[in-house]
């Protein structure tokens, strides 16, 4: 039986953690939610009486639908296709025989050392006017006048993809390195083509990190507003753009309230589904290593 | 039967070749940075008119961006401490003991990180002008921790599970108290993590930019917002000066962390 | 310059407060790390000397490269007050900050014009100016007084210089004549889709929609016409510049071929040998722009930079580095052949040849059309 100090101790070391995250986090959801329900006056100034004028608005604004739709739009193809360039080269590195494995492992790990600003901001010297892609082919005589990559929602989504692709080979990695590789050897002999051993047997089972990679990629392109801010034109905007402005700019705090709890409660209930299925957990697995 | 069927033929070429476009699409923005930093146009783009340090010259004068440095700095030193200290004790909690609601924590624990940092951003300056707090560098600090602390606990908890009970029961039937058992024990075993965690969050808190933009005292720059406020105004050579000097600290500064880890986990060993 | 014994005790008493903040971050920084000591020494002297530091915020860029040149550090140098730098990239910006900041944080700025003077009034930021401390005010051109005064019967600000928002081409693609031609016009003309530039700035973009439709700007009678402009402008735009560095630079590198800019900017890339025109259609925006002493900054020491900045000589040095005229009366003071060529300058010294923005008409609208303007910049 556990004394009375053994079952106090684990709630010890956690509470500078737990209170801290308490203060800084749940509370000020709470205070957000709160704030979403106050009326606005002037830049800056709200009064502190019940409406629920903020929430009005939003559901009946095009608007902030548009944006809304756009958000969820955009990170879904971002996710997706970080999913299509990730897994082969997750796979590839997890079953390679190459002998320097580990720098092949380090060099996924390098960018999260590299400045998220200066990575994203580097793309502007690949798409830009004079950026490596048009100065090449103008060159080259393929085109005459330089094409408008730059300050488009290509572009957003080009960063986009460089910033989030390690978290998904990451995580695809760690769910095969994880697969026995006795399976795959009987799926083998029991005639199985390479093909088919890596459609039976390697996809279902790695297909949890891809799940976990989807999400993570999903959740964090949703939440930026850098990225489109950089390497996007005004109307790349994304739903945390608007959050930005209306609270940095208009000082329109009731009503970036509302917003970031629209964005909060849309991103949950993703991760609530997810987590449903899969278990939080596993999220983080990639990085855990 | 080898592994080696499911690694040749055909579709294996294939994935080895789009691997390494990946690797390339990871880095060669990232290398056009460092070469355009040494090109001498006042432009910050192609084509290259010559190699110069001129914009390494011109940065170390740059007041505001060592200003920014120093901040960041600060900001990301003491995040760092404060942070992994909170995080190593949750994890020893979280893998040491067994109480009820630990899957709750683990949760709560987790969330800064799937919560969207523009979402934080605005809770954590509401709470602040809640209690009509100015916005100092402390803000900064606590907002840091807040974001770093998954991580550390993830990364500590994954490496105190590889460290066996057995040693510290030992020491213990040997007569140490649970302080010396920590000290002496557990501490250089969990060494390597806890220069990890360090320098994880170092690199969180000296990178964060999505939710710093909402938090930074009015007047003050941090590393990052400053590269974007220059951004803002153009792109110029100096700011791929700056991204280079950067990347040499952050990409440098973790290989040698990483270097003294593997030293101290071979000397505890 | 001297400094009466008053402000020297209210320097102690500020010196003693800012030292009992510095102990106690002092002791959180050494609890915090061995490692950061050598840093926050550096720190601490600039918090100790708080006092004998003025607080700036400009457009950055080749004017503020000039102002500091000219009149900063000659200024530094003759005082020992050091003038700590902000820069902003339109007035918005620095409007939001003052108002979230505490007073004192932000002190002199060089604000565009009498509709945006009108809003720090509007906010109570604006300070009380004892004239007595800026002799050289006498030099500054009556015309360019008047209007400040109309919104605050006391000065919080000196005029300083004023410009243009006028349009740039390039050259190479526009000629002068067609730019002469079209006027106005360029600025929707689909043959340069994608190549076209302007400010982000709601101002700016209506008063272009304005004249675009034939209207005049300080009463926009059909205004449903001129947001439709708005609109059409931007389905054209590559991309809204938010610094005059950042139009510099677009316009430099080819990106735009034509964009509404601003008079200064234009002149210094010309200087520097970019093909680029500017034109001053009928009713370019004009403005007046002031340094701004803000309410809570310390007022000697502010007061003693603008008189400094309005000495003829120093005035005349920066709106040579900065290429807008200076606000001196030149049927008073003799201006340079250099600043009389400069585009916007008016020989006359009352600037009846400029239009200008109506600050009540637009400070009257500011907020709704901020929301709308903004929800067009986004695409809506």
């Amino acid at each position: 039986m556990l004394s009375a100090a053994d079952r106090r101790r684990p709630w010890l070391l956690l509470a500078p953690s737990l209170i801290t995250l308490f203060v800084l986090m749940i509370l000020p959801i709470a205070i957000m939610t709160m704030f979403s329900f106050y009326e606005f006056v002037t830049a800056g100034v709200e009064k502190q009486v019940f409406t629920t004028q903020n929430w009005h608005d939003f559901l009946t604004d095009p608007f902030y639908h548009m944006f809304l739709w756009k958000t969820v739009r955009v990170s879904a193809i971002t996710a997706i296709l970080c999913a299509f360039m990730g897994y082969p080269a997750a796979y590839c590195i997890a079953m390679t025989t190459y002998k320097h494995k580990w720098v092949l492992l380090l060099l996924l790990i390098v960018p999260f050392w590299i400045s998220f600003t200066i990575r994203t901001f580097s793309w502007i010297h690949i798409l830009g006017e004079q950026g490596v892609i048009n100065v090449t082919l103008m060159k080259l005589g393929i085109i005459s006048e330089p094409m408008p990559m730059l300050y488009t929602e290509g572009a957003v989504i080009m960063g986009m993809i460089h910033f989030l692709l390690p978290y998904m080979i990451l995580n695809v990695y760690v769910a095969i390195e994880g697969i026995d590789r006795n399976l795959i050897s009987a799926a083998r002999t029991l005639g199985c083509t390479a093909w088919q051993a890596f459609y039976e047997v390697v996809l279902p089972l790695s297909l949890p990190g891809l799940m976990a990679g989807l999400l993570l990629c999903f959740v964090l392109a949703a939440g930026s507003y850098v990225t489109p801010q950089i390497l996007g034109s005004t109307r790349d905007a994304l739903f945390g753009n608007i959050i930005f402005d209306t609270i940095m700019s208009e000082l329109n705090w009731p009503m970036g309230s509302t917003l970031s709890l629209v964005l909060l409660i849309l991103l949950g209930a993703v991760a609530a589904i997810y987590s449903r299925y899969m278990g939080l957990s596993r999220v983080f697995k990639g990085l855990g290593g | 039967m080898s592994l080696d069927t499911s690694t040749s033929g055909f579709g294996w070429r294939a994935v080895q070749v789009f691997t390494v476009l990946v690797y390339i699409f990871m880095f060669a923005p990232i290398l056009v940075v460092i070469v355009l930093s040494f090109n001498a146009s006042q432009f910050g783009g192609f084509p290259m008119t010559g190699f110069s340090l001129h914009w390494y010259a011109k940065l170390m004068q740059n007041d505001s961006v060592l200003r920014a440095f120093q901040t960041s700095l600060w900001v990301a030193v003491v995040t760092s401490i404060v942070c992994s200290v909170m995080g190593i004790l949750a994890a020893v909690a979280l893998v040491r003991y067994e109480f009820p609601g630990k899957e709750w924590v683990n949760t709560i624990l987790i969330a800064p990180a799937l919560v969207p940092e523009t979402v934080l951003g605005v809770g954590l300056l509401l709470l602040i002008r809640f209690a009509h707090q100015p916005r100092t560098l402390w803000l900064l600090v606590l907002g840091h921790i807040m974001l770093a602390l998954p991580y550390v606990v993830l990364v500590v908890q994954a490496r105190l599970i590889g460290v066996k009970r057995v040693y510290e029961e030992a020491a213990m039937s040997l007569g140490a108290n649970r302080l010396q058992t920590f000290r002496e024990i557990t501490l250089p075993l969990i060494m390597p993590a806890i220069v990890a965690s360090l320098l994880l969050v170092f690199t969180i808190s000296f990178d964060n930019i999505t939710a710093s933009m909402f938090w930074r005292p009015s007047g003050v720059e941090t590393m990052p917002t400053e590269i974007l406020s220059m951004l803002k105004i153009s792109i110029s050579p100096e700011i791929n000066a700056l991204g280079t000097l950067m990347i040499v600290v952050t990409v440098g500064l973790p290989l040698l962390g990483g270097g003294l880890a593997r030293y101290l986990a071979g000397s505890a060993r | 310059m001297k400094i009466s014994t008053t402000k020297r005790l209210e320097r102690l008493t500020e010196r003693y407060l800012n030292g009992g903040m510095d102990r106690r971050t002092l002791l959180g920084l050494a609890a915090a790390a061995g490692a950061t000591a050598g840093l926050s020494m550096r720190w601490m002297p600039q918090a100790l000397a708080a006092v004998t530091e003025v607080r700036f915020d400009g457009w950055g860029g080749v004017v503020q490269e000039a102002i500091d040149k000219y009149a900063f550090q000659p200024y530094t140098a003759k005082t020992g007050i050091k003038v700590t730098q902000g820069t902003f990239g339109d007035e918005n910006e620095i409007i939001t900050k003052v108002k979230t900041a505490n007073p004192g944080e932000y002190q002199v700025i060089h604000s565009s014009g009498v509709e945006y003077y009108k809003r720090y009034v509007d906010g109570g930021f604006n300070s009380e100016i004892n004239e007595a401390n800026i002799p050289n005010l006498k030099n500054v051109m009556q015309a360019m007084i008047d209007p400040f005064l109309k919104i605050a019967p006391k000065l919080s600000c000196a005029p300083y210089d004023y410009g243009t928002t006028g349009i740039a081409y390039n050259t190479t693609v526009i000629s002068d004549a067609e730019a002469k031609e079209k006027g106005v016009a360029l600025l929707t003309d689909p043959k340069y889709k994608g190549k076209i530039g302007g400010y982000a700035d709601m101002e700016t973009r209506l008063w272009y929609a304005a004249l675009g439709t034939g209207q005049n700007p300080n009463d926009i009678k059909d205004l449903d016409a001129a947001w439709a402009k708005v609109r059409d402008n931007r389905d054209l735009v590559k991309k809204y510049w938010s610094s005059g560095a950042e139009l510099m630079d677009l316009l430099a590198k080819g990106e735009i071929v034509v964009s509404d800019a601003w008079s200064g900017r234009v002149a210094a890339l010309q200087q520097q040998g970019s093909p680029i025109g500017y034109l001053d259609p009928p009713g370019s925006f004009a403005w007046m722009e002031d340094m701004l002493i803000l309410k809570g900054s310390p007022m000697t020491e502010c007061e003693e930079l603008v008189n400094f900045m309005l000495d003829p000589a120093t005035a005349i040095a920066v709106a040579e580095g900065q290429n807008y005229p200076p606000s001196l009366d030149p049927t008073k003071v003799k201006l340079t052949e250099k600043i009389e060529k400069l585009p916007a300058f008016d020989p006359s010294g009352t600037m009846k040849s400029l239009t200008f923005a109506d600050a009540v008409y637009w400070g009257d609208h500011n907020d709704e059309w901020t929301k709308q303007w903004d929800r067009i910049s986004k695409g809506g």
